[in-house]
């Protein structure tokens, strides 16, 4: 029997909303794949592209980024700040073949355990599909360090 | 008169005059289609100065070597109207103040090299202004249009190979007139985000931490692509990010001193399709 792929699939959320959606999606009792670690910061401007590259670097299959929706950001304008670098670092992401299934951005609120459970659903089916990240984990194993994650 | 004559007199007329403590420009390099920048002191050196069609180096980098601005005086240096802009951009970045620095413009069209009337970078802002409108009608580059119709499998490897040459030299670095961090992240060891020795997860790294710097503030000049001992197209890079923030928020970069950096800055109805 070939067992099935457990991608590792690592989330950056802001503590205000995506991680209290989190939270809620557990308190509800809400079902979703253990396959996502969650790292929480203090606001989505805190979340620097090269957390991205770090989680990759360390073997992540997948990277979703989540914070506040526009207009709810707990430091008024960390969110949009964000977004900005966001949309710079996604088109560079995809310039350099990184498939677009594998680093996700959303804007999950508190209030939203749902959407969380169900995003995470989602994106640890579509990694699934496409299997673990080869070329990256390939040079991963260049280095001699084994990816720890 | 010649286009170098007429600053050669010009500089010897800055430099005798005391309006500038130095001229920085072009000297004659090692092969004939180089050049190497000089740094002129004296009148009676400015016949070191070159300008022609190989004078292609963007040369506001060395404004900002420590000191130099310092005692307040002015410096005279050829710019052609990227170094213009990233003269601009420096000043938005509160590494200098345009007022001392005293602009030689020129522009190399083919074999013309011909001169840009004005004096201070802000006398150059309908030429930058004309520039956005043509770089909006750019067509484009013929490696990157064929690079964004490959699948990101092939995009990958076509980046793992030319990175897998890339010996962290950080000539890219050096050369570039944006890169005056005093510390920069890679040199970092605690934490130390990117990998340093000179494999290909390292490479890759770097040169995607360094373009997503550069997002916004690159005026592609030219100058890491021509450092690159490795001939790695890091131009392409820059590109296709000054494509993004031109499209998405009509940022043409290097217009004035005041203009904001575009990522330190935002609009509530920013683009995010992509968002989920």
């Amino acid at each position: 029997m070939s067992e099935v792929f457990e991608p590792k699939i690592v989330a950056f959320v802001c503590t205000y909303c995506t991680y209290a959606g989190a939270d809620l999606a557990g308190t509800s009792r809400l079902k979703y794949p253990s396959n996502v670690r969650i790292v929480r910061l203090p606001c989505t401007g805190r979340i620097s592209p090269m957390f991205i590259l770090k989680a990759l670097q360390k073997g992540a299959d997948g990277v979703l980024v989540s914070g506040c929706h526009p207009g709810d950001c707990h430091f008024d304008h960390g969110n949009y700040h964000a977004r900005r670098r966001w949309t710079v670092f996604n088109s560079l992401l995809q310039f350099a073949g990184v498939p677009e299934e594998r680093v996700k951005f959303s804007w999950i609120s508190a209030a939203e355990g749902i959407k969380f459970a169900e995003l995470i659903r989602e994106i640890t089916e579509d990694i699934r599909k496409i299997g673990p990240f080869e070329e990256y984990h390939k040079l991963i194993a260049e280095t001699g360090s084994a990816a720890p994650l | 008169m010649s286009i170098q004559e007429h600053y050669r007199s010009r500089a010897k007329e800055l430099l005798s005059s005391g309006t500038v403590k130095m001229v920085i420009g072009y000297g004659t390099g090692s092969t004939p289609d180089r050049r190497r920048p000089v740094f002129i002191t004296s009148p009676d050196e400015t016949d070191r100065l070159v300008l022609d069609k190989a004078c292609r180096t963007n040369l506001s980098g060395y404004l900002l070597r420590e000191g130099l601005l310092s005692d307040q005086k002015q410096v005279a240096v050829f710019f052609n109207l990227d170094g213009v802009r990233s003269l601009n951009i420096l000043a938005a970045e509160s590494q200098l103040e345009t007022a001392q620095v005293l602009v030689l413009g020129f522009r190399i069209e083919g074999e013309e090299v011909t001169a840009l009337q004005g004096e201070r970078a802000a006398d150059f802002k309908s030429l930058i202004a004309a520039a956005k409108e043509q770089r909006k009608s750019q067509p484009p580059h013929e490696l990157q249009e064929k690079l964004e119709a490959m699948t990101p499998k092939e995009r990958f490897s076509f980046w793992e190979a030319e990175f897998s040459r890339c010996i962290k030299c950080y000539a890219c670095r050096q050369a570039c007139p944006m890169c005056w961090c005093r510390r920069c992240v890679v040199d970092n060891n605690q934490p130390q985000w990117v990998n340093t020795s000179s494999h290909t997860l390292g490479n890759l790294e770097w040169n995607l931490l360094r373009a997503f710097h550069l997002a916004g503030r690159c005026v592609e000049c030219g100058n890491c692509s021509r450092a690159c001992p490795a001939d790695i197209p890091l131009h392409l890079l820059n590109r296709r990010m000054s494509d993004e923030v031109q499209g998405s928020f009509d940022h043409y970069p290097g217009m004035d001193e005041a203009q904001e950096p575009v990522l330190a800055s935002f609009r509530k109805d920013d683009p995010e399709t992509f968002i989920l």
